[in-house]
């Protein structure tokens, strides 16, 4: 039996209630981070945690411990029952996930289970040594995670999984270029030809000139598009944000709100991003199509949300003590398109600008799903349809549904990009996205130049 | 596991690492507990109750560092962590191109805990619903469709012990809260305001008795009919003005193109490929103008209830108030042992950790404007067209923490003086050191007051931080305002 279904299931043994249920994670990572080309802070992390959630009367207590002793379990079991105890009926809850089929998902490697600290520090010095001539700031990790759920339902269900990402910022005093790669098979990502990409795209970067604030036309690497599909999915494609009113798609399902080339779906089951079977409610994943070519389709959904409109969980619920996140997207995809690169795509832009990757982003009006931030480490002018001078660092404030509105095209092919900036539990995520050519991204103001 | 047994397990850390060949280590053993209780729309959103607990072991060897923690606190536990770092470190150390050099700092015994009234931990959950659910209900309007409150508490033992011989034991108590109201219209405007602060209220460090002092419920009424009158306000123009900024915005400005700044690490590079850099090189210190005269900004971990308050941080160095801008001139740094052996200076005393898991980085404490001369009625007095902007909504900043653009909840028009109509969606830009130096007054030390927020992200892997910001507002000349997509 894995860990974390032993753990869950003794947990679950240990409570006092109508109902219980508990969600546990189990870590060990290695993480080499990088700073002017020598590693600086290394950091190997093992932990394991045990969220019990109880039921008593309706009345719902969660309490979560990193003890898995037998009286560490005992006693997180029994600040559950208290809490539910001391808390009122909660007319929304939504029981606990019966037994289910769990979808068949990969998503484990023993080799990257298996990577030692000196396995982790030998891949951060392959990046740092191809790198030749600039700085190299970033890190490898590689890391196993183990989830499992089990409750008083009989259901029980756990998956193992790793993870493993090189994140690379080549970079000199007035120059710098970034590029990264992330893979559930470590031996899928090269460290040394990421560096290699980010250097090359640094060199590039050199005596940065200005530009005016306007609307342009641009191509969006798929670093970019990524950050920015991530942000309008967690705050729009929420049913938790879309039931209140928050959410972009709000009142809007149905409707053709984007071009018809942008078709977005969440799925965790796709062995290209980083597979989940189930959620962390135990509830088995559904691929659920949100945008079909232009047009808002759905949303995602977790237990409490399908609860509240008669709908089904898709499989996209938090852990009982973050639900009041709502459901997240954790494997959102974005079609891929039919331009061969992103020279195509530049083409495409005629003039414009190039974009490879933004810093810092905020959410200035979730409910139009105006996004505002700056562009860092190669940005670039188009002129004539090439990709011509680099420009300094741009603020943005824009509008994602009218770039989405305005595709002049995506690539074939589609890049998984890290979502995870490793806060707390590490629980690997990314998107599946192409490049992307828009007619509408939005410059504000202009910032410092590339570089340190 | 407390008192001698928790010293113990410190020991036999810096014994497994110093024998493995470690020319220096640290060991810190932190327990923590916490506890989120929200509500919305009058019902019980979530309960939360969570405790952790483990080891984290911090190492040199031939100069390159090593990190490795540990949730097992027994002495299999301990050594494992110790081993594990200084195996890390060795495999890092054959690549590295400078050895690390930290200043020296006398090696401290004792202990540190807030003044605590009543400890947070421990006021019975019903007491925490009810009074989330009191200021819920004060903000119910027909316009508001979703009422929030929040309340939290921690409870933090850490003990730290070092090869240099410092044996520290503190306590962290620490609780806050806040609430929130959605306000949405008929055809799908949405607006919201939030009080004490944005993104998950304010907190302090001490006990039960700062949430009562924030007056949640009593605060409601106002947030809840402002909330709704956004909902028919106009939208904020554009164009460039003269603003005041409250003392809740303030704290971000501080935070975001102070704070960061300033942080020694992020100045020498080592948080370029997430957080940033900086604008600012080391050469700076003691004559870079980064505002006008009346800007001074001091980091002080000594503020009672400040959350970045302790008596040593997480490298042993003691906590000392020192200046970062003084008249508007940059004169200090928020430094680490390292970074201050870097820039020839003992700056130290910002060294952090998100928790036992997580390597100690350079951070913020207690970070505060100080405060100018007169109230916020003064302030506004010598504006003849402007406004005045509350309550942080949204919040960017560039890689070197220059270029900004924030977004508040709520915007005032001023006219000859006087506060005028309500205005939504306001946003203002600028550029850090040009904007600091618009600054021409900081209200007086009656309207300075202090926010602690605990969503502060850097590092990789990412580590939160808690820090504190005392501010009172303050007014700023010719600033672009209004910026729309």
């Amino acid at each position: 039996m894995s860990r974390a279904l032993d753990l869950a299931e003794r947990a679950v043994r240990a409570a006092e209630g109508d109902e219980a249920d508990a969600s546990v994670h189990v870590e060990r990572s290695g993480f080499a981070r990088f700073a002017a080309s020598a590693v600086h802070q290394p950091t190997l992390i093992r932990d394991e945690s045990v969220t019990v959630r109880v039921v008593r009367d309706r009345r719902v207590g969660c309490a979560t411990t990193n003890r898995t002793d037998d009286e560490g379990l005992a006693a997180v079991a029994r600040r559950a029952g208290e809490a539910a105890e001391r808390s009122p009926v909660d007319p929304g809850y939504p029981g606990l996930q019966p037994p289910a089929a769990m979808p068949e998902v990969e998503g484990f490697d023993e080799e990257t289970a298996a990577q030692t600290p000196e396995d982790q520090a030998e891949q951060a010095a392959a990046a740092i040594d191809a790198a030749s001539g600039l700085g190299l700031y970033g890190y490898y990790t590689s890391g196993a995670t183990e989830v499992g759920v089990a409750s008083t339902t009989g259901h029980a269900v756990t998956q193992s999984t790793t993870d493993a990402s090189v994140l690379t910022l080549a970079a000199g005093e007035d120059v710098s270029g970034y590029a990264e790669a992330t893979a559930w098979r470590a031996s899928e990502i090269d460290p040394a030809a990421v560096a290699r990409e980010a250097a090359e795209k640094a060199v590039r970067t050199k005596d940065a000139g200005q530009i005016e604030p306007a609307t342009f036309r641009a191509v969006l690497e798929p670093y970019a598009v990524s950050e920015l599909l991530f942000y309008f999915g967690f705050t729009s494609l929420n049913a938790l944000a879309m039931l209140e009113g928050r959410s972009y798609l709000s009142g809007r399902l149905g409707e053709k709100l984007f071009s018809d080339g942008f078709t977005v779906w969440d799925d965790g089951l796709d062995p290209r991003g980083y597979p989940k079977g189930f959620d962390l409610e135990g509830v088995p994943k559904q691929r659920v199509l949100m945008v079909e070519e232009g047009v808002a389709r759905d949303v995602v959904w977790d237990r409490r949300t399908a609860k509240q409109a008669g709908r089904e969980s898709t499989g996209h619920g938090l852990s009982a003590p973050a639900q009041a996140f709502g459901p997240v997207p954790f494997n959102l995809s974005l079609a891929g398109g039919d331009a061969a690169s992103v020279d195509e795509l530049a083409e495409r832009v005629g003039d414009g600008i190039y974009v490879t990757r933004l810093h810092y982003l905020g959410v200035v009006d979730p409910r139009e799903g105006i996004i505002t931030g700056m562009t860092r480490d190669g940005t670039f002018r188009i002129e004539g349809g090439k990709v011509t001078t680099p420009l300094v660092n741009l603020r943005f404030t824009t509008s994602f549904p009218a770039l989405a509105a305005g595709l002049l095209g995506l690539t074939e092919d589609v890049t998984l990009v890290n979502r995870s900036d490793f806060y707390d539990e590490r629980y690997p995520f990314g998107t599946l996205v192409p490049a992307a050519a828009t007619e509408a991204f939005t410059i504000v103001g202009t910032g410092s130049g590339p570089g340190l | 596991m407390y008192g001698a047994a928790v010293q113990d397990l410190a020991e036999r850390a810096l014994d497994a690492a110093l024998s493995a060949g470690a020319g220096y280590a640290d060991a810190r053993i932190v327990q923590r507990r916490s506890q989120n209780v929200s509500t919305k729309n009058g019902e019980v959103d979530s309960v939360s109750d969570a405790e952790t607990e483990g080891i984290g072991v911090r190492v040199l060897v031939d100069g390159a560092w090593g990190f490795a923690g540990d949730p097992r606190l027994s002495g299999e536990g301990a050594r494992d962590a110790a081993l594990r770092a200084v195996a890390f470190a060795r495999a890092s150390a054959s690549r590295a191109r400078t050895r690390v050099e930290l200043v020296p700092v006398p090696p401290a015994s004792g202990e540190y805990e807030p003044k605590v009234e009543r400890d947070p931990v421990e006021v019975p959950l019903e007491e925490k619903i009810a009074l989330c659910l009191r200021a819920e209900e004060g903000l119910r309007r027909p316009e508001v469709k979703i009422t929030e409150a929040t309340v939290r508490a921690m409870n933090e033992q850490r003990v730290f012990h070092s090869s240099e011989g410092a044996r520290i034991t503190q306590r962290f108590v620490e609780c806050g809260g806040g609430i929130d109201a959605l306000a949405v219209s008929d055809d799908g405007r949405v607006q919201n305001r939030s009080y004490p602060s944005a993104h998950g209220g304010s907190s302090g460090q001490g006990g039960w008795e700062y949430v009562e002092q924030l007056g949640l419920d009593r605060e409601a009424p106002r947030i809840g009919e402002e909330a709704a009158a956004l909902l028919t306000a106009d939208a904020c123009p554009a164009g460039v003005t003269t603003i005041v900024i409250d003392a809740e915005q303030m704290e971000l400005q501080v935070h975001e193109s102070v704070g960061h700044p300033t942080e020694l690490d992020r100045v020498y590079g080592t948080e370029a490929a997430y957080a940033g850099t900086s604008f600012l090189k080391p050469g700076d210190l003691g004559s870079l103008r980064y505002g006008s005269e009346h800007m001074n900004i001091t980091a002080d971990p000594t503020t009672p209830l400040g959350l970045g308050s302790f008596g040593w941080d997480d490298e042993g160095a003691p906590a000392r108030r020192q200046p970062v801008v003084e008249g508007g001139i940059l004169t200090g740094y928020l430094a680490s042992r390292e970074t201050s052996a870097l820039i020839g200076r003992d700056l130290g005393g910002s060294m952090r950790a998100d928790n036992w898991s997580r390597m100690p980085l350079v951070r913020m404490t207690n970070l505060h404007l100080e405060p100018g001369a007169g109230s916020l009625e003064d302030l506004l007095a010598d504006v003849d067209d402007g406004l005045y902007l509350c309550t942080n909504k949204s919040w960017s900043i560039d890689d070197k923490r220059l270029n900004f653009q924030f977004g508040t909840q709520v915007a005032w028009e001023i006219k000859k003086g006087k506060l005028g109509r309500m205005l939504r969606d306001a946003t203002y830009m600028g550029v850090t050191p040009e904007f600091w130096g618009r600054l021409d007054a900081v209200a007086g030390p009656d309207e300075w007051t202090m926010y602690g927020l605990t969503n502060c992200g850097k590092g990789q892997p990412g580590q939160h931080a808690h820090v504190s910001h005392g501010t009172s507002p303050a007014r700023f000349r010719d600033v672009q305002v209004g910026v729309r997509s």
